[in-house]
C-alpha cells in the first residue's frame, strides 16, 4: 500500500502578533511550524504504516526553508520526502496549489490514499485537498477525525453537521484529517532527527513534474486580491471602571435594562 | 552517518522545546524548586531513546551515540537553560563526566562505557573538585594507591572526598579525579562500590532542580582496566583538553537563563500599562533595563557559535575563547536575569513568575566550570603572552583589519572596534612598561576588557559577513545596529576602564597623553547616534517579543 | 514577484500594506524581497499605480454568456426529517441583493431526494427560479454525485454566482466544483456586493487585524462559502412560487465507492448548541485555564445559555474546536453576547457581531472587543464574575 500526505509549512499561529497600527501580521522571528492538520493526518498515516507495511511518502509546495517540514516528517517515520520549489509556484491560490500537488502526485506515480489535513491554519480554507482529489480523479472523504485502512479499502469517522458518520470507501481515495482539540504533535527523538538526514528527499520544480504553465502561479489563480483594509469602526458603546463589585453589580443592572433577567 | 545539517539541528531543539512543553511546566518547575528536589524521573525520560535521547548527542556514532557537533550541544545547551537550569545542569553533568573517557579512554574504555551510558541510560556525574581544589586542581586530596597482586597493579585503593558534584546523589557513574603514584589520573567509579557513599544533596541558592552532593571514598577498589586510558598521570591534560569546550557550553546557560528572563519581562512590560501606556514603550525602562541586554545577548550568541565553529575545525583547545565566552555570557545573564527583576517591580520579586528564580539559577554559571574571576584571570594571561610575543602588535593588527572591515561595512560599529582595540593595545603596553600587572585587581579588568573587544570584535565581523547567528531571531539589519551600540559601548568602556587601571596604580603617567593615547574623544565621538540605535534596537524587540 | 514600475515615488504605502513584510524602500522605491507572495494586496493602494502583478498571458474571455445568482440549497437530515438548511435562506436573501445590483436572476438548486416540498419555502426569498435534481439516488450527500450535478447545471446554465453554505457539506462540494471549472473559490466570506460586474468577496485575510475584497474579474461562475448567521434571513416575495426547472442527472458510477455505513446526530441540549443559542458567553485567553471557563459555565448555566470560546483559548485546549466562535469557527448571532477575556481580534469578530447585544469584560481598556460593545467593562473577569453569579441567583 501506497500513502502520500500532503504537508505544508506555516507560521506558528501561536506566535503571530499583530501590527496594531496596520493590522497586518508581524512575521518578524515567528518559526515555522508545521501546520497541525497535517502533522496530524502523517501521524495516522505513519499508524497505518505501523499496521499494514504500507510505504508514506511525504509531499509539500513551498519554499526550500520547507524541507524543514518534510525533515520533520521523515523523522517521525515517513519513508521519502518530496519537494515541489520553484519561483513560477509564487502567487498560487488553491486552485493552482491543488493543481501543482495533483500533478506532482501524478509524477510519485503509485498511490493508494492520500491523507492531507482539513486545511492549514494560515488560510483556513479546506479546499486543497478537495481541489487534489479532483485533479487526479479519485473520490475524497473530508474533516475525519479517524481512519483505518486495509489493503483494498478505508473506514473513516467523518464529521458532518450535529454529529459524525461512519463511512468506508474503496482504493484509491483522498482523505482530509481533522484533529482532536486537545491533539500534542508528536516530536521525534534526537536519533530519529539524525537518521532522517539520510533518507531520500526529492527537489521538483514546475518543469520537472510537467505542469501546464497555465495552470500554475498567478496565472493559474482565479482569485485576486481587489483591496485591503481595516474593519470599519463603529461608534463606541458605554464603557464603565470600578471595583470588581461595582462592575458586577452595574453588568447585573445591564442584564435587568436588557430584560435578560427580571 | 553524516554531520547533523542545520535543519536537524532544529529539529532537535524543536523536539526539546514541545517535550519541555508537554512535560515540564512552570508549576511542576516551582513545586520541585520549592522542595529542593530533582525531577529524576524526567532526566530519565530525557534519556529514553524513543523519547528524546539528549545523551545521544555527546556518545560517539560507533559507540551507538550521535556524535553531536559542539553547535548543537551548545544550542540543545541554551535550550535546556530556557526551561530550567537545574534540569539543564543535570543533563550537562552527565556530558562533563562523560569526557575524561571521551577524551583520554582507549577504544575498549569507550566501547564498554559509552554503550553502557547510550542504552541503558545511565546518569554520570564529574568528580573533580575538593574542598581546597576548585579550579585550581593542583591542591588535589583524593588519592588513589596501587592494589599489587603477583607484581603487577591490579587496581586502586581511592581514598578522599569530592565535593558539590552535579548529580553527586544521582548518578550510576562517576568519573573520579585522584592523585595515582604517577600522577592525577581519572578513575571510572560506578554507584554501589563497597566504600563509596555520597552525602545528602546540598540546600542550594539556585538549580535547586539540580542534584548537587558530596562524595566518600573510602579504601574503594577499582580495578586497573578503569583507570581513564590505562596511563597514570593524565588527568590534568585530559581535564584541560575539554575546558574550552565544556565552557562555551556553561556560555550558553548563561545566555538561555538570561534570554528567557528579560523576554519574560519584556513581554509583561507590554501589558503593565503605566502613565497611560504599555511599560515596554517606555524609553527610560527599555534603556535601562531591556535593551542593553539583548544586544549583549546577540554578542554572545555570534560569539559562542563563531567558538562552537572553530572547536568543530580544531577539536580541542581555544581555552582563552571558552573562557572569554563564559565569562561575558554569564556575567550579562547574570546582571540580564537581576534587571528582569526590577523590570517587573513587584511581580517579578514574588515565586508567580520565573525570573527570581531565574536568577537564582543562573548565579551559578557564573560560578561552576571556573568562577569569572579564574576566567578574568585566564583570559589575561592567554591574551598577555600574544601581547608580549608580538611586541604589543597583537591588538593593533587587528584594529587594522577593523578599520578595513568599515571601510567595506560602515554599519557594522568596526570603527568602533578598531578603536577599542588600539585602546586596549596601548592599556597593556602601559601596563607592561609600568610593571602594572602586580596588582591582580589589574590583571582581572584586564581579563574583562579584553572580553568586551573581543566578543564586540567578533558580533561585527559576523554582521560584516552577513552571518546571521543560528537561533537568532533578527534580521540582519536589525542585528548591525546591535553590533554598532555594542562595540562603541565597549571600546569606551576598554577606554575609560583601561585609563582608571593606569591613573590608579601609576604614579608618573599623564592623565592627557593617555586619554589621547586611548583614542578616548575619537571613541567618544561615535556615541553620536546611540541612543537613536538604542530606541531602533527597543522597537525591534517589542516586534519580535510582542505579547 | 510584484513588478515596480520606474514611476514609483517612495512613499512607503505599500510598504506598511504588505501582509508579508515583503516589500522595503530602498533609494526611495519600492523593492520587493524573497518573502513576495504576490498577493497582489499592494497593488489597489499604489497613488501612482507603480505596482502590478505580471500580466496574465491568458486571453480574456467573454463572460457576458454568464447570468444568475445562485445558492446551492442544503438539505439537513437527523435521520428522522429532512429539512432545509437554514442558511439556505439567508444565502437566498443575500442572492436577492447581488441579482437586483446585476439585473439578473436569482436561483435555488436543491438536489435532494423528494425536493418538491421545498419549493414553496424557497420561493419567498425573492426566488426566480428553481432548479431541482430530484430522486431516491440522491437521498444523502455524497461529493461525487452533487458535484457532477451542479457541474452539469452550471455548465449548462452558466451562472454569473454561485453561494454554497460553509458547512461540512458546503465545504466539501463547493472546491470539487471550482477545481472542476477552473474558477475562483472564495471562503467563509463576511460580506459579499458587487462592484463593475464583479463579485467583491469580504473576508478577514492574511491571519491579521484585516479585511480583504476578493475578485474573480476574468472567470466565471464566482463562487463563495458563506458560515450560517452571517447573513440575515429576509421574506421578500411571502407566497409568489418560483419557476421550477428539473433536470434528470445521473449519478456517476464511481460515485458508489464511497459508502455511508451509518450517520450519529448528537443529542444536544439546547444549552449545548452555540449557533442557535440566545445567550452566549464565550472566554478567551484572558481567562487563562479551566476554572476560569468553570465560572462562564456557571453564569451560563443561570442565564441559560451556551459556552463557546476565542481560537486563543481553543489553542490553549481550553474548549474543544467545535466551541470555537469566529472566521475559523462557529458564527453566531445570539440576544446576549457576553465576551470574557477576548480581545477582539477580527476573526473573532467576524463571528459574533451580528449579536444584539454585546458585553465585554477586559483587563485592557484598549482591547479592540470594546469596539463592538455596547457595553465594556474594564475589569477582571475572574473577579467579576463570582459577584455577578451570585447577584443573578439572588434575583431568582
Amino acid at each position: 500500500m501506497n500513502i502520500i500526505v500532503c504537508i505544508k509549512q506555516v507560521p506558528d499561529s501561536t506566535q503571530v502578533k499583530v501590527n496594531p497600527k496596520t493590522g497586518t501580521l508581524i512575521r518578524a522571528g515567528v518559526p515555522s511550524i508545521l501546520n497541525p492538520y497535517d502533522h496530524y493526518a502523517l501521524e495516522k498515516a505513519l499508524d497505518i504504516k505501523a499496521k499494514t507495511g504500507a510505504k508514506v511518502t511525504v509531499l509539500t509546495m513551498g519554499p526550500a526553508q520547507a524541507n524543514a517540514v518534510l525533515r520533520l516528517a521523515l523523522a517521525l517515520g515517513a519513508d521519502e520526502g518530496v519537494l515541489l520549489a520553484d519561483r513560477a509556484l509564487a502567487g498560487s491560490d488553491t486552485w493552482a496549489t491543488s493543481y501543482a500537488l495533483a500533478t506532482a502526485i501524478r509524477k510519485i506515480g503509485q498511490y493508494d490514499l492520500i491523507l492531507c489535513g482539513q486545511m492549514a491554519i494560515d488560510g483556513d480554507t479546506a479546499q486543497t485537498g478537495p481541489g487534489i482529489a479532483h485533479h487526479l480523479g479519485i473520490p475524497q472523504i473530508t474533516f475525519c477525525e479517524s481512519i483505518d485502512a486495509n489493503g483494498n479499502q478505508v473506514v473513516v469517522k467523518k464529521l458532518i453537521e450535529g454529529g459524525h458518520q461512519i463511512l468506508e470507501a474503496d482504493l484509491p481515495v483522498l482523505v482530509t484529517m481533522t484533529m482532536p482539540h486537545d491533539y500534542a504533535p508528536k516530536y521525534p527523538s534526537f536519533m530519529a532527527a539524525h537518521k532522517a538526514q539520510d533518507k531520500v528527499t526529492l527537489t521538483w520544480s514546475a518543469a520537472d513534474i510537467g505542469a501546464d504553465p497555465h495552470k500554475i502561479g498567478l496565472e493559474g489563480s482565479p482569485t485576486r486580491v481587489d483591496r485591503i483594509f481595516p474593519p470599519p469602526a463603529r461608534p463606541k458603546g458605554e464603557m464603565f471602571t470600578g471595583s470588581a463589585v461595582e462592575l458586577a453589580d452595574k453588568f447585573v443592572e445591564i442584564l435587568k435594562k436588557e430584560s435578560v433577567i427580571k | 552517518m553524516a554531520k547533523n545539517d542545520l535543519t536537524t539541528r532544529n529539529l532537535m531543539l524543536d523536539s526539546l522545546k514541545q517535550y519541555a512543553k508537554n512535560r515540564i511546566s512552570f508549576n511542576f518547575i516551582r513545586e520541585h524548586d520549592a522542595k529542593n528536589e530533582i525531577p529524576l524521573d524526567i532526566l530519565k525520560e530525557m534519556y529514553d531513546h524513543n523519547v528524546l535521547g539528549v545523551h545521544l548527542l555527546l556518545i560517539p556514532e560507533e559507540y551507538g551515540g550521535l556524535g553531536g557537533q559542539t553547535t548543537e550541544i551548545y544550542r540543545v545547551c541554551e535550550q535546556l537553560a530556557r526551561i530550567d537550569l537545574g534540569i539543564a545542569t543535570g543533563v550537562f553533568a552527565t556530558f562533563l563526566g562523560s569526557d575524561p573517557i571521551n577524551v583520554g579512554g582507549t577504544p575498549e574504555q569507550k566501547a564498554k562505557w559509552f554503550q553502557k551510558i547510550a542504552h541503558e541510560n545511565k546518569l554520570v556525574a564529574y568528580g573533580a573538585t575538593e574542598a581546597d581544589a576548585g579550579s585550581d586542581l593542583v591542591s588535589l586530596r583524593t588519592r588513589a594507591e596501587h592494589v599489587v597482586k603477583d607484581g603487577k597493579v591490579v587496581g586502586y585503593k581511592i581514598t578522599g572526598s569530592k565535593m558539590w558534584i552535579s548529580n553527586g546523589g544521582v548518578a550510576d557513574i562517576y568519573t573520579v579525579l585522584a592523585l595515582a603514584p604517577g600522577g592525577p589520573s581519572w578513575f571510572i567509579v560506578e554507584r554501589g562500590t563497597p566504600g563509596f557513599t555520597q552525602d545528602v544533596h546540598e540546600d542550594k541558592h539556585g538549580i535547586r532542580l539540580s542534584n548537587t552532593a558530596g562524595l566518600a571514598f573510602d579504601d574503594v577498589y577499582v580495578p586497573a582496566e578503569n583507570l581513564i586510558g590505562l596511563k597514570e598521570g593524565q588527568g590534568f591534560l585530559q581535564a584541560q583538553a575539554v575546558f574550552g569546550y565544556t565552557r562555551l557550553m556553561v556560555a550558553a546557560f548563561g545566555l538561555g537563563g538570561g534570554e528567557e528572563a528579560v523576554e519574560t519581562a519584556l513581554q509583561y512590560a507590554q501589558q503593565r500599562i503605566q502613565a497611560g501606556g504599555p511599560l515596554a514603550e517606555k524609553q527610560g525602562f527599555m534603556l535601562k533595563l531591556i535593551t542593553p541586554h539583548y544586544i549583549r545577548f546577540e554578542a554572545a550568541r555570534a560569539y559562542i557559535d563563531w567558538t562552537a565553529k572553530q572547536l568543530e575545525v580544531n577539536n580541542h583547545g581555544l581555552a582563552t575563547e571558552g573562557a572569554i565566552a563564559k565569562l561575558y555570557a554569564t556575567e550579562t545573564g547574570n546582571k540580564a536575569a537581576e534587571d528582569s527583576i526590577q523590570a517587573m517591580g513587584g511581580f517579578g520579586y514574588t515565586k508567580e513568575f520565573p525570573v527570581e528564580k531565574i536568577k537564582r539559577d543562573v548565579k551559578i554559571t557564573c560560578i561552576y566550570e571556573g568562577t569569572s574571576e579564574v576566567l578574568e584571570m585566564t583570559i589575561f594571561r592567554g591574551r598577555w603572552q600574544e601581547h608580549l610575543k608580538s611586541r604589543g602588535q597583537y591588538y593593533l593588527k587587528q584594529a587594522d583589519e577593523f578599520d578595513a572591515i568599515h571601510a567595506q561595512n560602515p554599519d557594522v560599529g568596526a570603527d568602533s572596534v578598531a578603536l577599542g582595540f588600539r585602546a586596549l593595545a596601548r592599556v597593556l603596553e602601559d601596563c607592561r612598561a609600568n610593571k602594572l600587572t602586580r596588582h591582580q585587581y589589574v590583571t582581572f579588568m584586564l581579563g574583562d576588557l579584553i572580553s568586551e573587544m573581543e566578543v564586540a570584535a567578533v558580533f561585527s565581523r559576523q554582521c560584516a559577513n552577513k552571518v546571521i547567528t543560528e537561533g537568532s531571531r533578527f534580521d540582519l539589519t536589525s542585528l548591525s545596529t546591535m553590533a554598532r551600540v555594542n562595540a562603541r559601548q565597549s571600546a569606551f568602556k576598554t577606554a575609560t576602564d583601561g585609563m582608571r587601571l593606569i591613573l590608579g596604580t601609576c604614579p608618573n603617567i599623564n592623565a592627557a597623553d593617555l586619554s589621547q593615547g586611548v583614542h578616548l574623544v575619537s571613541i567618544e565621538e561615535k556615541m553620536r547616534g546611540l541612543i537613536d540605535d538604542m530606541d531602533v534596537v527597543s522597537a525591534k524587540l517589542r516586534e519580535v517579543f510582542k505579547k | 514577484m510584484i513588478q515596480v514600475a520606474s514611476n514609483c515615488v517612495g512613499c512607503g504605502k505599500c510598504v506598511s500594506t504588505c501582509p508579508f513584510g515583503a516589500l522595503s524602500l530602498v533609494n526611495r522605491k519600492a523593492v520587493p524581497n524573497a518573502s513576495c507572495t504576490m498577493c497582489g494586496a499592494c497593488v489597489p493602494v499604489c497613488p501612482v499605480k507603480a505596482l502590478s502583478l505580471p500580466a496574465s498571458a491568458a486571453e480574456k474571455k467573454d463572460l457576458s454568456a454568464y447570468k444568475g445568482v445562485w445558492v446551492f440549497i442544503e438539505i439537513s437530515d437527523d435521520g428522522k426529517t429532512q429539512k432545509v438548511r437554514p442558511v439556505g435562506f439567508e444565502l437566498l436573501s443575500k442572492g436577492r441583493e447581488l441579482a437586483n445590483q446585476l439585473g439578473e436572476e436569482l436561483c435555488a438548486v436543491v438536489i435532494g431526494d423528494n425536493v418538491p416540498q421545498y419549493y414553496a419555502e424557497l420561493s419567498q426569498y425573492g426566488t426566480d427560479k428553481i432548479y431541482a435534481v430530484n430522486g431516491p439516488e440522491y437521498h444523502h450527500y455524497n461529493t461525487l454525485a452533487y458535484a457532477n450535478a451542479m457541474v452539469t447545471l452550471i455548465k449548462k446554465y452558466s451562472p454569473s454566482v454561485v453561494l454554497f453554505p460553509s458547512t461540512y457539506i458546503g465545504r466539501d462540494l463547493s472546491p470539487r466544483i471550482s477545481s472542476e471549472l477552473f474558477v475562483g473559490l472564495t471562503a467563509d466570506c463576511t460580506g459579499l456586493s458587487v462592484k463593475d460586474g464583479n463579485l467583491i468577496q469580504t473576508r478577514p485575510a492574511f491571519g491579521g487585524n484585516i479585511m480583504a475584497d476578493i475578485k474573480c474579474p476574468d472567470y466565471r461562475p464566482q463562487m463563495s462559502t458563506v458560515r450560517p448567521n452571517v447573513f440575515k434571513k429576509v421574506v421578500t416575495t411571502p407566497g409568489k412560487m418560483a419557476q421550477v426547472v428539473t433536470e434528470a442527472i445521473a449519478v456517476p458510477a464511481q460515485a458508489a465507492k464511497v459508502r455511508i455505513i451509518n450517520t450519529h446526530i448528537d443529542e444536544v441540549s439546547a444549552m449545548d448548541k452555540l449557533d442557535e443559542a440566545s445567550v452566549v458567553i464565550a472566554g478567551g485567553r484572558g481567562m487563562k485555564d479551566k476554572n476560569g471557563f468553570a465560572l462562564l459555565e456557571e453564569l451560563a448555566g443561570e442565564l441559560g445559555g451556551a459556552v463557546g470560546a476565542s481560537r486563543a483559548a481553543i489553542d490553549l485546549g481550553l474548549k474543544p474546536k467545535e466551541k470555537q466562535i469566529g472566521q475559523s469557527g462557529v458564527t453566531v448571532a445570539s440576544k446576549l453576547y457576553v465576551a470574557c477575556g477576548i480581545s477582539g481580534a477580527v476573526q473573532h469578530i467576524v463571528g459574533m457581531e451580528h449579536s444584539d447585544v454585546i458585553i465585554g469584560i477586559n483587563k485592557d481598556a484598549n482591547a479592540p472587543i470594546f469596539n463592538v460593545c455596547k457595553y465594556g467593562f474594564v475589569g477582571d473577569a475572574h473577579q467579576i464574575l463570582p459577584r455577578i453569579i451570585e447577584q443573578i441567583k439572588k434575583t431568582k
